[in-house]
């Protein structure tokens, strides 16, 4: 038995003084009961400490600065989405760089050779299906991630002063991620991908003034075919891998230097 | 609706519940309810597609029973963490609720 006074793990006895609805006093014995049983908190109060261990950061939060324990942020769950991006990222490269081995941009024979690897993976190769499923959904979550990351930071206001640089370069790399998309979407050189590339030159054919130059750089030319599907091919495994994982890096780098912003 | 003057007693009613709690139970239900929530509605989508075969079958051939469990599923994981928000840890509060930081742009 310790002398000192009794700490906020005695739930009983404080539940009891506060004034909780029945809903209420369920709700937190059930989430009490599983937390003593599945000790995931603890696991990750040892990643929150971690973080402090080796974090350099340049200007420290306000309430690191002032050494205030309410650090509570770093819970709400919606700050969790940039790694949940990063993790999707990470992941699709891995399951992108398995597919390349069985994947060719080539636009000749009918249906295509392209559109054959695609089958043959789908169809023939062992865990093809799973690795090219795990390639879209993954790609798929990572949009949306990068989307819900951009609205949870302008919400909260932690793109302002000192971070607008980390801001713009999230703007293009939400960008660049939609390219990657994009260029990903045309690979199959189904109906869906070809009439995908066809709006693709249109819209590049409507800028004014440099809208040929446009078509020309990134389809290879004002109509579908074979330089197009090789363009896309390398710009997704290629242009797109080196330039998005550089700017990850260094986004992740900013946020490591200046410290996660804290709510306005 | 001019409720920024007198903050008293008027929005005792409208002001949603809010339960303090120590900051390690706050984590406990911050982690533990965002994990249901996601596990409900991410579930809720999987039978949902069982029910419908993917919104490929006709209206009368889907599985009505496993459909709406689907639904159901997919509330259950919103009200889950719609509920878990009125926990919250000493020292916080929602900025714009604290009577001494007016939300008048300053």
């Amino acid at each position: 038995m310790s002398l000192e006074r009794k700490d906020e793990y005695d739930h009983g006895e404080w539940m009891r003084e506060k004034n909780l609805t029945p809903v209420e006093t369920t709700f937190l014995t059930v989430l009490i009961w599983m937390d003593k049983r599945f000790r995931i908190v603890d696991y990750l109060e040892i990643l929150e400490t971690l973080y402090y261990r080796v974090n350099m950061q340049m200007p420290k939060s306000h309430t690191e600065q002032y050494n205030l324990d309410n650090k509570f942020w770093y819970w709400y769950p919606l700050y969790a989405l940039g790694s949940f991006s990063t993790i999707a990222y990470v992941v699709a490269a891995l399951s992108g760089a398995l597919l390349g081995f069985y994947y060719a941009p080539a636009t000749t024979g009918d249906p295509t050779t392209a559109y054959n690897q695609l089958a043959f993976i789908m169809t023939e190769l062992n865990f093809g299906f799973m690795l090219r499923s795990i390639h879209r959904w993954s790609a798929q979550v990572m949009v949306a991630a990068v989307f819900l990351h951009m609205l949870r930071v302008y919400f909260t206001g932690a793109y302002k002063e000192p971070r607008e640089l980390n801001w713009i370069i999230g703007i293009i790399l939400i960008s660049l991620t939609m390219v990657f998309g994009y260029t990903g979407y045309l690979l199959p050189w189904d109906q869906l991908a070809f009439w995908a590339g066809q709006i693709g030159v249109e819209m590049s054919l409507s800028i004014p003034l440099a809208g040929e130059w446009v078509a020309q750089l990134l389809f290879g030319g004002f109509s579908l075919g074979q330089a197009t599907l090789q363009r896309m091919y390398i710009i997704h495994v290629f242009l797109l891998p080196f330039v998005v994982t550089t700017l990850i890096a260094v986004h992740i780098g900013i946020v490591w230097i200046q410290g996660i912003a804290e709510p306005h | 609706m001019d409720s920024s003057t007198d903050d008293t007693d008027a929005d005792e009613e409208t002001r949603a519940r809010e339960v303090e709690v120590p900051l390690h139970l706050y984590k406990v239900v911050t982690v533990f309810s965002t994990m249901f929530a996601v596990a409900f509605v991410v579930g809720g989508f999987i039978v949902l597609d069982t029910a419908t075969q993917r919104a490929r079958l006709d209206f009368g051939e889907m599985n009505l029973p496993l459909a709406i469990l689907g639904v159901a599923m997919i509330a259950a994981g919103a009200l889950v963490y719609a509920f878990a928000t009125r926990f919250r840890a000493e020292g916080m509060g929602k900025p714009k609720d604290g009577s001494d930081e007016p939300s008048n742009n300053g």
